[in-house]
């Protein structure tokens, strides 16, 4: 592989991924789970702009800017969720959330 | 080797080693600044891609906004002893790497045989710069054919807004006063203080147990033995 090849992109966009796929997996505070979501869709961001680059097209690139509205979108109701739940039950601690009510 | 494949095993390697200090980081905060490392070089990346307009929209977008605000909430809701999260799963620590590296040996596989490939597309590098540049060429192709997508979206960032002012308002004073009492209760004979698991419409009344309050309308239980005192409303209306 001595020049840049849409598979370099590939690799990096799945090395990425399955880094905050371990984290989400593993890891039991949730900001640090919402953290590694980030890192996930930044992943496939990665995989569309590297498309975009082989096919010479900029739906990939567009596709991508979708992706950061919607994960801005998502950064603020994930956020919110977390602050409603440190007040309520006083911890950031996944495994402490066992129930949806009350 | 060429010049650019060097430089983006730089970018990658920095980037990748910066994801897996998110994930390894003790403290919360140092992952959020590797985090930023890692959304840096993935810009980089993507200007080695012709996509400048994006790394620009990443650096503002993820480490300006998301960024600061996950700082903020970090701050907000951090808690003081933070090593017990470090503590135990062992076995969830194992079945999450091994599902990661499984994962990865088959995406691998998926890349390295990748034989379907679509038809090049019109905009090459010489039709970019043509229109004027990678920022005029989105523009071009956004607010024609992709015009209905970026109405929904100003929907969604609307509906967003609002689920979050909806989510992070105040608490009524009832509320409030529900949970200090279900947290600054005080038993004299349960071991376990209160037990806010059980629901209190299910509970009798109390019989021999006495409830008074100990000053600063924080409740004290008087009971003389632990049966006693989950009899008691564990929260809600303190019964007299």
């Amino acid at each position: 592989m001595s020049e840049l090849t849409t598979a370099h992109f590939l690799f990096l966009s799945a090395a990425l991924f399955i880094i905050g796929m371990v984290g989400v997996l593993t890891r039991r505070n949730v900001l640090i789970i919402f953290m590694c979501v980030e890192l996930m869709l930044n992943a496939v961001n990665v995989s569309f702009i590297g498309f975009a680059w082989e096919q010479n097209a900029l739906t990939g690139q567009i596709f991508a800017l979708f992706v950061i509205a919607v994960a801005a979108a998502e950064a603020v109701i994930g956020l919110g969720i977390v602050m409603a739940l440190s007040r309520r039950l006083d911890t950031v601690d996944i495994d402490e959330v066992r129930q949806l009510r009350e | 080797m060429a010049i650019e494949v060097l430089i983006f095993y730089l970018l990658a390697g920095v980037a990748i080693a910066a994801a897996a200090g998110v994930v390894l980081a003790r403290n919360p905060v140092h992952s959020a600044v590797s985090l930023v490392l890692s959304f840096v070089n993935v810009a980089a990346i993507y200007v080695m891609l012709r996509a400048e307009f994006l790394a620009v929209a990443q650096i503002i977008v993820y480490t300006g906004a998301i960024i600061v605000l996950v700082l903020f909430v970090l701050m907000l809701v951090q808690q003081q002893d933070l090593p017990e999260f470090h503590g135990g799963r062992p076995l969830r620590r194992a079945v999450g790497f091994l599902l990661g590296l499984a994962l990865l040996a088959e995406v691998a596989a998926a890349i390295l045989t990748r034989s379907l490939r679509g038809a090049p597309g019109s905009w090459t590098p010489e039709a970019v710069a043509a229109v004027g540049g990678n920022i005029q060429a989105i523009g071009r192709e956004l607010y024609s054919v992709y015009m209905l997508p970026i109405q929904a979206t100003a929907l969604l960032l609307l509906a967003a807004t609002i689920g979050a002012l909806f989510l992070a308002r105040p608490e009524l004073i009832e509320e409030r006063l529900a949970i200090a009492r279900r947290l600054f209760t005080i038993s004299l004979a349960h071991p376990r203080g209160v037990d806010p698991l059980q629901p209190v419409a299910e509970l009798p009344a109390p019989q021999d147990g006495q409830l008074k309050l100990a000053g600063g309308d924080r409740a004290l239980v008087m009971a003389r033995s632990a049966e006693e005192f989950t009899e008691q409303p564990a929260w809600g209306e303190i019964r007299r």
